[in-house]
C-alpha cells in the first residue's frame, strides 16, 4: 500500500503506533504538553479510551491520537487564507501569524486533532508558565501574552517539527514506556515504519474518508 | 419595455407625505439604542478577552455568532431574490417592496459580515481572506462573493431610488440596468452567496448532517423562506408604525410566495432527515439524536418545526386567513423566529458528538456576552435600515398609485392585471 511520497527528495515523516504495546498510560500526552507547552484546553496528542463489549467480556482499547498528518488533509483544503499547509516532508503545519481564527479547519478535521487557543494559561498555577513558548511550526513566539499569536488561532501537532530539525524524535515517540510508537521516513522502503506499514495488522483511522493518514496503527 | 416608461411617469413621484413623528418611532429608536449600547459593552469584553468570553470550545468551535451569520446571509439572499421578482421578472404587484427588499438585503449582508467578523479569533486579520486566496476553500470564495454582492446591490438600490424619485435621465435605461443587475444578481445570490454558504458546511465530511449535495439547496430554499417572511414583517410593521393601512393584495401575494417556499422547505427537511435515518448512517444518526432528543430538543420541535413551519403553513394555506394582513404578518414573524432555530440547529448539533469515539461530546449554550453582542448587532442592523429608510424613499405610501396603474398599453401582460387584483382584495 503506497504512501504518496510524491514530491520532494527529502524524508517523508510517518508514524506507526502498535496498539498491542500501548498500555494507556497517557505519558505521550504529558510529554507532548510539556514539549510543546500547550495551554489549558489544547492537547496535540490524546489517548482515546474505549471499552468494547459487555461485562464480563470486556476489552479496553487505547488509541493514542496525534495528528494523522493526512496525505489529503481536509483541514488544509478548507482554510480560507492558506494559513495551514502541508510541508514538503508531509507535516501539516499552521502559520500562526496568518491564521484568522475562523476555526473552519477544526470543523473539518475528522480526527479532532485541532484545537483553538482561547488564551488560557497555566500562569496562575505555575510561575513563569508564560515565559517560554515552544517554537511551534518552526517559529518562536516568545512570551505568551494577551495579544500575540498563537492566541486566537488554531493549534495542532507538528510531529514535533522543531525536534525533527535537531535530529530528535517527536516527544511522544521518545517517551513511550512500551515503545509502542515508531517514527521514520516512509519514503525509504527499508525503514522500520515502511516495513511495519506493510504489516497485515496495519490500519488507519476512518480509512473510508480517503484522507490517507500518515499515522498507521497496528491492531 | 413599456412598463419602464411608466416608471418615469411623473404621477408616480408623488411626495410621500412623511408620516408625523409619533411616539412608536421614538420608542423604536430608543429600544434600538439600548440594545446597541448593550452590544457595545459586550464588544468591549470580546475585544479585551478574546473568544474566552464565549462558551465555545475546541469540540464545539462554532456557535451563536456563526448561526446568526448564516441567518443574516439567508435573509439577505432571500430578500434580494424577492426583489428580483420585481426588477427581473416584472411581477409589479411586489413593486411596493422592491426597494425595501434591496435595502434589507444590503443591511442583512452587512450584519452577517459583522457577525462573522466578531467570531474570528484574530479579528484584526479579517481582511486577510481578501489578500490570500485558496481555491479549494468555500469560505475563501464566499468572502469575495459577499463583497461583489454588496456592491452590486448598492448600485441597484441607488438606481431604483433615483428612478423612484424621478431623477433618472432615462427611465428606460434605468429600468434596463435594474434588470441587468438583477439578472446578474440572481446566480450570484443563489450560487455565490447562499448556496455557497451552504457549501461551507456541505464539504465537511467529518461531521454528520452537513456533508452532501442537498445541503446548499436547503440553504437557498430556507433563504427564500426567511427573506420573504422578513419583507412581509417589515412592510406590515412600517405601515402600521406610520399609521397607514398595509396593502392587503401585496400581503396576500407575499403570503402565497411564503406558503409555497415553506412547503418546499418542509419537503426538503423531510428528505434531509429520512434518508440518513433509513441508511442508518452513524454520524448523521448521532446528530439527529442531538437535534430531536438532546437538551435543546425544544428548539427543533417547538421553535423550528411548530412555530416556524407548521403553524405558519397552516395559517398561510387558508385563503381566508391569507387575505388578512395582520395574520400574514404574524405568520411571517413566526417564520423569521423559526429560522433562527433552524440556523442554530444547522450549526451547533453537528459539533456536539465527539468527532471520533473516545473524544468527549460538547455542550454549548451561548453566554450573556454572546447574546448581548448578537442583539447589539441585530439592533445595529435595524437602526441602519431605519435610518436609511428615513433618508431615502424606501417605502411607498399605499395610497400612492402604483406606476403600473397608469399603463397605457401594458394590459396584455399578466403583470398588468396585478393592480386590479390588489384593488379587488383591498376593497
Amino acid at each position: 500500500m503506497g504512501f504518496g511520497a510524491e514530491s520532494s527528495a527529502g524524508p517523508q515523516w510517518g508514524m506507526v503506533i502498535d496498539l498491542a504495546k500501548c498500555v494507556g498510560c497517557d505519558s505521550c500526552t504529558v510529554a507532548c504538553k510539556v514539549e510543546n507547552r500547550t495551554p489549558p484546553g489544547v492537547s496535540y496528542n490524546v489517548v482515546l479510551e474505549e471499552e468494547v463489549g459487555t461485562f464480563p467480556n470486556v476489552r479496553h482499547v487505547n488509541i493514542p491520537r496525534p495528528c494523522m498528518q493526512c496525505e489529503q488533509p481536509p483541514c488544509v483544503s478548507v482554510c480560507p487564507v492558506s494559513a495551514t499547509y502541508k510541508r514538503e516532508d508531509g507535516i501539516v503545519v499552521i502559520d500562526a501569524d496568518r491564521c484568522i481564527g475562523c476555526r473552519y479547519c477544526i470543523a473539518a478535521c475528522p480526527y479532532g486533532a485541532r484545537s483553538f487557543d482561547f488564551g488560557d494559561s497555566y500562569q496562575d498555577e505555575m510561575q513563569g508558565a508564560n515565559a517560554v513558548t515552544a517554537p511551534d511550526y518552526g517559529k518562536a513566539h516568545g512570551v505568551r501574552d494577551d495579544r500575540s499569536s498563537p492566541i486566537g488561532t488554531v493549534r495542532k501537532c507538528t510531529f514535533c517539527a522543531h525536534r525533527l530539525k535537531r535530529g530528535e524524535e517527536p516527544a511522544c515517540v521518545e517517551t513511550c514506556i512500551g515503545d509502542a510508537r515508531y517514527f521514520g521516513d516512509i519514503a525509504d522502503p527499508q525503514s522500520l515504519v515502511s516495513l511495519l506499514n506493510a504489516s497485515p495488522r496495519a490500519f488507519h483511522l476512518k480509512e473510508e474518508l480517503g484522507t490517507r493518514p500518515r499515522v498507521t496503527y497496528l491492531r | 419595455m413599456t412598463t419602464t416608461q411608466l416608471m418615469s411617469d411623473p404621477t408616480k413621484t408623488v411626495e410621500l407625505g412623511r408620516p408625523r413623528p409619533r411616539l412608536p418611532r421614538v420608542l423604536w429608536y430608543a429600544v434600538l439604542v439600548v440594545f446597541i449600547l448593550g452590544g457595545g459593552i459586550a464588544f468591549y469584553f470580546r475585544m479585551t478577552q478574546g473568544l474566552a468570553v464565549t462558551n465555545l470550545t475546541t469540540t464545539t468551535p462554532w456557535g451563536a455568532w456563526v448561526a446568526f451569520y448564516i441567518f443574516f446571509v439567508g435573509l439577505s439572499a432571500g430578500a434580494f431574490l424577492l426583489s428580483s421578482l420585481v426588477y427581473v421578472f416584472g411581477m409589479y404587484q411586489f413593486e411596493r417592496i422592491g426597494r425595501a427588499a434591496l435595502l434589507s438585503a444590503i443591511v442583512s449582508m452587512g450584519v452577517a459580515l459583522a457577525f462573522i467578523g466578531v467570531d474570528l479569533g484574530r479579528i484584526e486579520r479579517s481582511a486577510l481572506p481578501m489578500v490570500y486566496f485558496h481555491w479549494s476553500s468555500p469560505l475563501s470564495w464566499e468572502v469575495r462573493f459577499y463583497i461583489i454582492y454588496i456592491i452590486l446591490l448598492s448600485v441597484e438600490l441607488a438606481i431604483a431610488v433615483r428612478l423612484h424619485k424621478g431623477l433618472s435621465r432615462s427611465a428606460v435605461r434605468a429600468h434596463q440596468w435594474l434588470r441587468i443587475l438583477g439578472t446578474i444578481g440572481i446566480p450570484l445570490a443563489i450560487f455565490g452567496v447562499h448556496g455557497g454558504t451552504g457549501t461551507i458546511f456541505a464539504v465537511l465530511k467529518a461531521r454528520g448532517m452537513w456533508f452532501g449535495g442537498l445541503f446548499p439547496v436547503i440553504f437557498i430554499v430556507s433563504a427564500m423562506v426567511s427573506g420573504t417572511a422578513l419583507l412581509a414583517v417589515i412592510y406590515y410593521a412600517q405601515n402600521r408604525g406610520s399609521g397607514r393601512r398595509p396593502d392587503a393584495g401585496l400581503m396576500k401575494g407575499l403570503a402565497t410566495v411564503l406558503a409555497g417556499v415553506l412547503c418546499v422547505d418542509l419537503g426538503l427537511m423531510f428528505y434531509e432527515f429520512v434518508v440518513p435515518l433509513l441508511a442508518f448512517q452513524p454520524h448523521d444518526g448521532d446528530v439527529i439524536r442531538v437535534i430531536t432528543l438532546g437538551p435543546m430538543w425544544w428548539s427543533f420541535w417547538i421553535i423550528q418545526l411548530l412555530l416556524g413551519m407548521l403553524i405558519p403553513v397552516a395559517l398561510l394555506l387558508s385563503s381566508r386567513l391569507r387575505a388578512k394582513p395582520g395574520v400574514v404578518a404574524a405568520a411571517a414573524a413566526l417564520v423569521v423566529i423559526g429560522i433562527v432555530g433552524v440556523r442554530f440547529n444547522i450549526v451547533v448539533p453537528p459539533l456536539i458528538p465527539g468527532v471520533i469515539e473516545g473524544l468527549p461530546a460538547g455542550y454549548y449554550v451561548p453566554t450573556l456576552v454572546e447574546w448581548a453582542l448578537s442583539f447589539g448587532l441585530i439592533a445595529g442592523g435595524a437602526a441602519a435600515y431605519s435610518l436609511a429608510a428615513e433618508l431615502m424613499p424606501i417605502h411607498d405610501n399605499p395610497d400612492e398609485p402604483l406606476p403600473i396603474q397608469n399603463a397605457p398599453d401594458q394590459d396584455t401582460t399578466r403583470e398588468a392585471k396585478a393592480p386590479e387584483l390588489i384593488k379587488e382584495t383591498s376593497a
